[in-house]
Parts: structure tokens; sequence; C-alpha cells
């Protein structure tokens, strides 16, 4: 069980962060919302816009907190969420 | 049975003058001679000398002795050195009966000669009384099984572990954390030589993990005890690490897990993953899963990285939390301490101010291993701080904390931490605030002799305040110079807090299985603070390190060792004899109602329905007498405290002056030894009190209490262990019950319930006891003599005086 500290932890800065582009196939999405609810990190919501099939998709609230677990593809019904590491060269 | 006549011999020692200082040892002596059955009376020097010994066993054999009274110190002392004495003589050693006018009288009542005396010869006169009534009694031997149990994995479980593995017997050593390791791994250096602590400890933990004869039990949780000396069952409940033991600790998993939290072992100064292992040397080495962190902890896999990762395919997430069920002989309470936590203080700002430290967190930043390298860095902006203040006692001695007692190691490891400083960055400028700074041990006053000689700099006066700068970070230190008597203010960059050790939070847990007793401080209390430091009060049972009172290292080791003998000497042994003070059932009276079968603690009494008939299993019955007490039809006779006995003893307090006098009862583990204590510390308190001991207050029956009165008595003590603490697990709340019904028949006749007190009292609270008998005092002083008269016609048919 993790204890609570209230210092923040010296090596946050260098504990590597992941760095994840999220595809999402917006039309291939029938909004059953399943990676939004399944998502660890919480980083998708449903969003305004309708798509070709008369749903809202999801969208990104923030990549950053994205861990590349690609959960929302395995439970995706309509294969429409993928997750890539990002290959970004520097200031990334 | 035959009808020998009794002969009592009566020894009454002066104990050098520890006795003889306040009480008329002769005067008692020759009192004890006109007693009934008393065929000797003497006075004597010091009884439990060689001298004293041989004199009473001469006695026993010349004047043909069948029953001994010692009227000395405490039962609790040298009732096992005078019952050996009897065994040699030829006589059985429950023929033996004590009087303790040392700390029951004569430390008790030093100023009061007359009174001393008196009381001393009544005590005597009681024990003759029971004396009288006693009878042999066998006592029956029990296997011990040569398999010993060690609760907690720090460095004192961890010598326990080895010294009683290495000579030969089975050990299960139970530790909650993921490793074994405990404090001392998280230590940089050890003080007074500077060692560094995780080289001298790993070797020992390695041996730990590959003994033959060791049984390593991690992530596990001792829930359950039951049994006796020599043969407890023990169920421990051992969490899952996920992670099998195929694993090679190369890691690899560790990086790609996308979960993290702060490490526990580094005081939350760096980050750890789900899957992780808690430090470089940890044993065992294989990797575990914080399941509260992981993706996957509500039981769906969500993420794989680890398993992929993983070349030897060690992880298994379906892993399952399981029992183990053991059988030891002897048991090991290593459990260790906490650290205090000095948020608690705000006047000291930790938790609010960045560069205020803890010593544990300054351990990791010192050490090469932790999460800043080894280089000493102030967490506001990591640079390496030039002046730096230590303070010293904090959750130590202190009534603001509640933690009134010294905390042992802070002082020699402040002292070896300015060091270390100087030694990486001598121009750094040390301040230290003392209250007293104790260099007590073997090559600590040298080491505080260096660190002054290195320029670290001590200040006698811990400061009222620390007030930061908002802007720097810096730290203003305000209080007063007690040696000068002047004030200070003085910046720092940083400010390391010489935190105290505290009892674990959760000692009640491991006190409520074991049944152990714990002292004011709330660590476990030993059997005998000088003469048996490391055993239990409670049989097979011995303490190591920390968790019995706060100790540096060394004396950890020199602990564990000790009580790694301790329980060596009983498993090589093999069998222990189980005190004869078991019940015994009177058939043609029992009529099998089962009360007696509720109140045993030890389900040691059984109701067989179909033969209608009461079974006492003597191995498990542990002498509490609880059931005696309950048995509606006299059909349950403690051995060694029967009915008779106590009332022969009851009526000899009775016989003269009742109305001035208390009854007091006491177990035998709290209340008896609280008055002990009390006697130890010299507490002195009102003469008229008469202590009566049972094992446990549950053996005190309400025709005891009711017997009293009907005699006359001014008023009855009825004292035991705190709730919750009673050495028979629970047996004291049928004490309370007894006494609440007491106290509503005294409403319902019109008597004053005050004259019947209940006082729960551990072995540590003397003083407790003390002003109990002045508060009864007071009552016993005010009841009148139709109050006293109206008592014993209520309780006349009841107590049968």
């Amino acid at each position: 069980m993790p204890e609570k500290f209230w210092r923040t932890p010296l090596d946050i800065e260098k504990i590597s962060k992941f760095k994840a582009e999220i595809h999402i196939l917006k039309d291939q999405c029938k909004g059953c919302g399943f990676c939004i609810q399944y998502c660890p990190k919480k980083v998708l919501e449903e969003s305004d816009e309708i798509n070709a099939r008369g749903v809202h998709p999801p969208r990104v609230v923030d990549e950053k907190n994205c861990i590349l677990c690609s959960f929302c593809t395995a439970v995706c019904p309509d294969f429409a969420i993928f997750v890539k590491e990002k290959q970004c060269k520097d200031g990334c | 049975m035959s009808k020998e006549e009794i002969r009592i011999g009566v020894y009454v020692c002066h104990c050098g003058l520890n006795i003889a200082g306040s009480v008329d040892c002769k005067e008692v002596a020759e009192f004890a001679a006109t007693l009934p059955h008393v065929v000797l009376a003497r006075d004597y020097r010091y009884t439990c000398s060689d001298q004293g010994q041989a004199l009473i066993k001469n006695d026993i054999r010349e004047y043909r002795l069948n029953r001994v009274v010692v009227a000395s110190c405490s039962p609790r002392l040298h009732e096992p050195t005078f019952r050996k004495v009897c065994e040699e003589a030829g006589l059985n050693k429950y023929l033996f009966e004590m009087a303790n006018i040392r700390e029951q009288c004569s430390w008790v009542h030093l100023y009061d000669r007359k009174a001393a005396t008196e009381k001393a010869k009544d005590l005597v006169k009681m024990a003759v009384a029971k004396a009288a009534l006693l009878k042999p009694a066998r006592e029956i031997e029990v296997p011990i099984i040569r398999k010993a149990l060690i609760i907690g994995g720090g460095v004192a479980g961890i010598q326990a572990a080895l010294d009683l593995a290495d000579t030969g017997y089975k050990v299960y050593l139970v530790e909650r954390e993921p490793s074994i390791g405990g404090m001392m791994a998280r230590i940089d250096k050890t003080f007074p030589t500077m060692d560094c602590s995780i080289c001298i400890l790993a070797p020992k933990m390695s041996d730990v993990g590959h003994h033959p004869n060791i049984e390593l039990l991690t992530n596990s949780e001792v829930v359950d005890v039951k049994g006796y000396i020599g043969n407890f069952r023990v169920k421990v409940s051992k969490k899952p690490r996920y992670v099998k033991e195929d694993c090679s600790a190369c890691g690899e998993c560790s990086k790609v897990c996308p979960m993290t939290a702060p490490n526990e072992f580094d005081a939350g100064l760096a980050l750890r993953h789900a899957i992780y292992t808690p430090f470089a040397q940890a044993i065992p080495s294989t990797y575990i899963i914080d399941m509260n962190l992981c993706l996957n902890k509500d039981g769906v896999i969500v993420c794989d990285k680890c398993v992929k990762a993983c070349e030897r395919q060690a992880i298994d997430f379906t892993m399952k939390p399981e029992t183990v069920e053991l059988e030891v002989g002897t048991i090991i309470v290593a459990t260790g301490a906490d650290v205090f936590d000095p948020s608690a203080l705000p006047q000291y700002g930790y938790g609010k101010y960045l560069n205020v430290i803890t010593s544990l967190e300054f351990e990791r930043l010192i050490n090469a291993g932790g999460p800043s390298g080894g280089r000493l860095i102030r967490p506001s902006d990591m640079k390496v701080p030039k002046r730096v203040a230590f303070i010293q006692c904090v959750g130590s001695r202190s009534n603001k904390t509640g933690r009134t007692y010294c905390s042992n190691v802070c002082c020699m490891n402040t002292i070896k931490n300015s060091l270390l400083i100087k030694e990486h960055w001598p121009e750094t400028e040390i301040y230290v605030f003392y209250v007293d700074i104790r260099a007590y041990g073997k090559g600590f006053e040298d080491l505080y002799k260096r660190a002054k000689k290195e320029g670290v700099i001590f200040i006698r006066g811990l400061p009222a305040e620390i007030i930061e700068d908002k802007r720097t970070r810096n730290l203003w230190l305000i209080g007063e110079n007690t040696l000068l008597k002047e004030p200070y203010k003085m910046d720092f960059d940083m400010v390391i807090l010489s935190v105290g050790l505290e009892p674990r939070k959760d000692s009640e847990v491991i006190q409520r299985l074991l049944t152990l007793s714990r002292t004011q401080d709330g660590f476990f209390m030993e059997a005998h603070p000088k003469l048996r430091p490391v055993d239990a009060a409670t049989g097979g049972i011995f303490f190591a390190g920390c968790a019995e009172a706060p100790k540096d290292i060394k004396d950890s080791v020199t602990q564990a060792s000790a009580a790694a003998a301790r329980a060596g000497i009983l498993m090589a042994k093999g069998k222990v004899t189980v005190e004869a003070i078991t019940p015994f059932l009177d058939v043609e009276k029992c009529k099998a109602c089962g009360l007696c079968t509720r109140v045993c603690p030890y389900n040691a009494i059984t109701l067989n329905k179909e033969l209608k008939r009461i079974e006492i299993v003597e191995a498990a019955c542990v002498g509490c007498g609880t059931c005696a007490a309950e048995c509606p039809s006299d059909a349950l006779t403690q051995n060694y405290f029967t009915d008779e006995q106590i009332i022969a003893q009851i009526d000899a307090v009775t016989e003269r002056d009742a109305d001035k006098k208390i009854v007091a009862f006491c177990c035998n583990w709290c209340a008896y030894a609280g008055a002990d204590f009390a006697g130890v510390s010299r507490m002195q308190y009102p003469p008229n009190v008469r202590i009566i001991r049972t094992m446990c207050s549950g053996r005190v029956a309400p025709k005891f209490v009711e017997r009293a009165f009907a005699r006359g008595a001014a008023a009855v003590l009825v004292a035991g262990c705190h709730p919750g603490d009673c050495h028979y697990i629970n047996a004291n709340y049928h004490t309370q019950r007894r006494v609440e019904r007491l106290w509503k028949k005294m409403e319902q006749n019109g008597l004053n319930k005050e004259r019947l007190q209940l006082l729960w009292v551990s072995a540590a609270e003397g003083e407790r006891f003390a002003s109990k008998i002045y508060e009864m005092q007071k009552i016993a002083e005010n009841v009148t003599p139709e109050e006293i008269e109206h008592a014993k016609k209520v309780f006349q048919k009841s107590g049968g005086a």
C-alpha cells in the first residue's frame, strides 16, 4: 500500500515520462464509451462533435497523462483507437 | 486422606535492612511462633542466601516440617528459589507459601515501624493460615516443539533467527514488509565506529535467505496465535507478491512500469514503480507488485508491460493470499519501533518548511544509494547547505508529545551525522541544539569529543520556534541558550529534526495475539527488568530489539542473541512443566451446568453433553482460576488457590481490627506486580491494606468479597489488569461483571458501594495503586460502626462468616 508523504520526491523529473500519441479514428467510433470508461488514467472524454455514425466520439483531455497501456485499443469494439509512442528527435 | 499433623516452619527475613529497617523482624517471628500449627519460627538476615537455604533444609529434616512459610520479598522474585529449597529437602514445592513483607510492607511504610510491624504480623498470619491448608501437587510435563517463530525481520529478528538456526532449530521468520532488513537497512552509517550500515547488514540478510534452517515469510503477518508455551499454533497470512521466485531481479519490469509512488524505504524522497524492489540489497531479491498501485488492481489485466518485459516469465497476476499454519515451541517478538512524526510539533514547521527534514530523511540523503546519490541537498533548491542545525529530543523526553522517555539513539545518531557532514563538506557549519547529550556507551564519548574537535558547536536549549524566510527558504531558529542564559536567533540553510522512537502504532495487535503487557510508554514489558530482561511474562515468548524499548543496533543484536539463547534453553530441554495451579473437578458436586466452559478464556474446559460431564484439558489450562470463581456449586477447586485457602486468608486479616482494614485482591500479573512496583519505587501509602494474591482477578469469587464484609472489613479492593491487557485474554471482564453485580447488591441493601472498589492497574503503575489506597483509606475512615454491622448482616448468609 503506497504510504502518503508530504514532500515531492526528488527524482520526480528524472523518472521517464511517457510520450504518447493517441490516434482516434473518429468516424469508425460508435460511441459506446468503453475507452473513456476504462482508461486507467482518465485521458479521454466525450467530445461535442458528431461523427459520420451520428455519435460523439471521444477526445483527448491530456495526452501527457497517457501511459501507453493500450487498454483502449483492447476494449474498443470498432478498432477506432490506438496509441503509439511518440518518436521524436529533440525537444519533445 | 491421612490426618498427618501439620508442622509449619516460619522464616522472617531481615533482607539486611531492607525489611529490618522498618519492621521488627524478631517481634514478627515471636508472633509467628504463637500461631496454630507453627512449630518453629526464626528471623534470619538473608534467607535467600546459601546459608539461609541450608538452614531451611536442615530444619525441614530436623523438625519434620511439612509446610514452610518465608516472610521476605515478593513471591514474584523468590518463590521459585524457596520452592526449590523445599523440593531439595524432600518437601513438595506446593507446600510452601510466601508473605511479602518487603515490597508490600517495609518499603511502603518506611517511616512507621509500629504499623509496618503490625502489618507484617498480619501478612505472616495470612500466609500461615493458607499454608496449613496447602496440599501437595504434581506438575504435568508438556513437550516443547523444537521450532521457533520470529516476528519481525529487522536486525534483531535477523540475529535471533541466525543464532537459533545455527544452533540447529527450525526457524520461521515473519516480516510484514517485502524485504527483511528493517530500520538498519535504511541507515547510512552506524555509530560509534562509522561502519557502513547496509554493508554489515547485507551479509547477514543473505545468510538468512540461504540458511537451510530458516523459512523466510516476507510480506506476511501473524494473524492468530493459539496454544501455550512449547505448543503454539500460529496462523500467518502471506500476501501475494505476484512475482514468482524465478525472478532474477534484473529490473527490466520496473523500467517499463508506468505507475509510480513514493518509495517508503527512501522516506518518500524517491519514486518507485508499482513493480519494484524496495532497495538493491533486498532479501528476498524477488520483485513485488504493489497491487494497490498497479493498473490491474481491479482484476482486469489493463497493462501487461512488465509481463512482456520479463524474460523469465516470473510475473503471475493470479497469485492469491494464503494462510500458512505453523506449529512452534517458542516465539521471539522483534517487531521494532516506529519513528515519531514531527508534524505533531507545529513550532518546527515540519511538513510546511521544505528544508526542515527528519533524521531518517537525512540518512537517505547522505546515503550513496539514496535518492540524491549521497549528496546532502536542501530539498528547496537541491544545493548543498552551508549551515546546518540539528534539533535533539524531537518527540522524546517531553510531556507535550506524551513521550516522556529518552529514545536512546538520537544523541549519538546526531553526533555521527554531524561527523559525516564534516567528512564530506568540512566547511559546513554545524550546530546541535540539545537538552542533554547522552554519550553513555562504549566509544560514544570519544565520538562526541571528536565531533567537538571537528568544530561542531553544541548549544544547550532547544529552539522555541523555527521561522522560514519565504524568499531564501532559510530557517531562523529562535530560543534560549540555557547555559549562557541568553536568547539566540540564528539562521540556517537546513534543519534536521532528531526524531525519537515510539512504540509501533499497531502494537496492540501483537499484544492481544500473544497476551503481552506493555509499559506506560507503550513498549512491551519484560518479565523482570533486571533478571529476566528478554522474557515476556507469558511463557515461551521473548523480546528482541526496539519492541521492548528504544535501543541502538549493538543493544538490539545483544538482546537478540540473548532471546535466542533463552528460547534455545527451552527447546533444548524439550519439555516444560506446567505449574500445578489447574482446577480440580469434584464430580459429585458438579451439575454440568456449563457455566465454567463459558468463562474459560482458553477453552480448556468443555462440556461433554452426552456424558453430562465437564472435561478439563490440563495442558491447555493456564491456571487463571476464573472457572473456579464462576462455579455455582463449588465443584471446581483451583490448586494452590482453593476457596478454603483464600477464605482462611480473609479470616486471618479480619480476625482483629477488621473495621480499620482494607482487604485487597490483586492479580499476580498486573495489580500485584503494580503493588510490588510501588514498593520497589518506595512509594508510601497507608498501612491498613492487606493484599491477597490470586493469579487473575477472575479468580475473585463474589463470595470472597462478601466474606470480607461479613467479617467486618471496612473496605474491599479488587484489582486486575486493564481491560484488554488481561494476562488471560479476557478473564478480567468476568471480574468486572461480578463486581458490578456486587455493587448492585450493596445498593439494594442500602450499603455504601464505595466500600467496594474495582481498580485496573498495570505492573508499571505503582503510583496508581498507591493513590488508590490513599483514596480507600479515606473511605475506610468514614465507615461508621453501624455501617460495618449492617454489611455484616447483609452478607452473613452468602459470605457464611
